[in-house]
């Protein structure tokens, strides 16, 4: 296998966009061009989940060759639920890792927010069993509201913590130009004083509007490339270290251990044994925190703390920005939004920001080793992905 | 009309599954259709629960009680529940109702009560 590079990052800001979808990819593509020092690509790879359902529009990939003028070249799109932009990458990546391609764009977009909640919550279920959880009306805040109860009574989460992980990523997302929320936001406000429950109502019983993320519109970009197209480029060299992906049980009930997300745990050993390193190497990370408790335990799941700890290590405050272990950076889902086909690729937009030193005020000092963990289904199509500063 | 729903028991090992699957999770030596479809049984322990109040469309309820109950054959299921106080462990029985009208058809599912 080649080794692969990343050498150009764009992104849209992540919030509500009056401007259609595949421009949304285009403009983040058109950021990671310039920043790579290209005008041209051999292969496309978009990432969406939603198009064809929420946007009337299909085939997503050729509309963003030909918005980008980036024809003939081959383009696909990936669909691959909140997975997808890691599914892209990783498309990408086996692209340039077997010599077929030399920069291949990946590009994340999605507009969610043409449709009401109602429309955006039902389209994001449909990735539930459709004969087993999504006739009910299973959503994912309810998946995430029944797996958090268990974690409750088995390892003593409680609502602080999970406020806690609120706070954080919503307070990180300040330090973000790109992020959806700019509001900070404190314990004091969404748990602890009397109009905390106003502030905060339930959205499936028992997480709360703030364990949430929101319904963002946006795109991310990255161009990835062999090693001697990167080393051509002049830009900082920053390789892809690891990769892996597993799948688990589509309906969630079916899963042996309730409580454990085996799909992480699995692509997370597989990244780890690829590049080489240990959790001990990683120095920042992007987790998928759609639901606040997904953070605490996809940090376990990867390595990061014992099971069961996960919370502990955030008490402490490890998970901060000048942490031992610092955690959505970006300001997470929680903070910086969730268009859903761009995510998995803007948590490595992230990643690599902070690899090159260029993350300003939420800079982890000195971060060499970054990994991204972009979590489809409810735990049934998992991408754990490292990354390594060379030089 | 009474209506069921089943588990699929494996014909060449006899693990139970629900949902359906072709190929059976546990010994993988199976194929479609090489299965023994089972009645499932009504009555189980809830594992665990949830109050949703940000409903999808076509459900015309402020707040939806789901759940995941493990029924008296080690078998889980989710469904939804009405059930006022629920608590972890609590014993309850399933009725085959209408869970959810859409465009298309009345879609029948488990709702939950106490035992």
């Amino acid at each position: 296998m080649r080794e692969v590079y990343i050498i150009g990052i764009g992104i849209t800001t992540f919030t509500r966009l009056e401007y259609p979808l595949s421009e949304i990819a285009a403009y983040a593509s058109m950021g990671a061009l310039k920043d790579a020092g290209l005008t041209d690509v051999d292969y496309l790879v978009v990432a969406n989940m939603g198009s064809a359902r929420i946007n009337s529009q299909s085939a997503l990939a050729s509309a963003v060759a030909d918005t980008l003028s980036l024809t003939p070249a081959g383009a696909v799109r990936v669909e691959n639920g909140p997975a997808s932009g890691a599914s892209a990458i990783k498309e990408g990546f086996m692209a340039v890792a077997s010599g077929m391609h030399d920069t291949v764009l990946v590009a994340g977009a999605e507009r969610m927010r043409e449709v009401n909640s109602l429309e955006a919550t039902d389209f994001v279920a449909t990735l539930t069993h459709p004969m087993a959880e999504y006739i009910y009306g299973v959503t994912l805040p309810g998946h995430a509201a029944m797996f958090t109860r268990l974690y409750m009574e088995k390892y003593g989460v409680t609502e602080r913590h999970l406020a806690m992980v609120g706070v954080k990523n919503q307070n990180n997302a300040m330090l973000n130009k790109d992020a959806h929320l700019h509001q900070p936001i404190s314990l004091e406000g969404i748990l602890d004083s009397p109009e905390a429950m106003t502030n905060n109502p339930w959205v499936a019983e028992p997480i709360r509007f703030f364990d949430c993320c929101p319904v963002s519109d946006g795109g991310a970009a990255l161009i990835l490339a062999s090693k001697e197209v990167a080393e051509a480029s002049g830009r900082p060299m920053i390789r892809i270290s690891g990769i892996g992906q597993a799948t688990d049980t589509l309906a969630v009930h079916e899963r042996e251990e309730p409580t454990d997300l085996m799909a992480v745990r699995r692509a997370a050993e597989q990244a780890y044994a690829m590049a080489g390193i240990k959790p001990k190497d990683i120095d920042v990370a992007e987790l998928h925190d759609a639901f606040t408790i997904l953070e605490i335990v996809e940090s376990e799941e990867v390595g990061f703390f014992e099971k069961g700890k996960g919370h502990i290590a955030l008490e402490k405050g490890e998970t901060e920005i000048g942490g031992k272990m610092p955690i959505n950076p970006s300001g997470g889902l929680k903070g910086k939004g969730h268009p859903v086909g761009a995510t998995g690729v803007a948590q490595v937009h992230e990643i690599v920001m902070q690899l090159r030193g260029d993350a300003g005020e939420r800079q982890v000092k000195g971060a060499k080793n970054g990994l991204a963990c972009n979590f489809g289904g409810f735990g049934n199509n998992v991408i754990v992905s490292t990354y390594t500063r060379e030089g | 009309m009474e209506r069921e729903i089943f588990g699929y028991k494996c014909q060449k090992c006899g693990t139970l599954h629900y949902p359906f699957r072709m190929v059976c999770k546990n010994c993988r030596a199976n194929g479609y259709f090489e299965f023994d479809t089972v009645p499932l049984p009504h009555a189980g322990k809830l594992l665990t629960f949830t109050f949703i109040h940000n409903l999808p469309a076509e459900f015309e309820v402020a707040r939806l009680g789901l759940g995941i109950v493990e029924l008296e054959n080690g078998l889980r299921v989710t469904g939804q529940i009405q059930i006022d106080d629920p608590k972890l462990g609590m014993d309850v029985v399933g009725a085959i109702e209408v869970v959810k009208r859409d465009a298309y058809d009345n879609r029948y599912g488990f709702v939950f009560r106490a035992a």
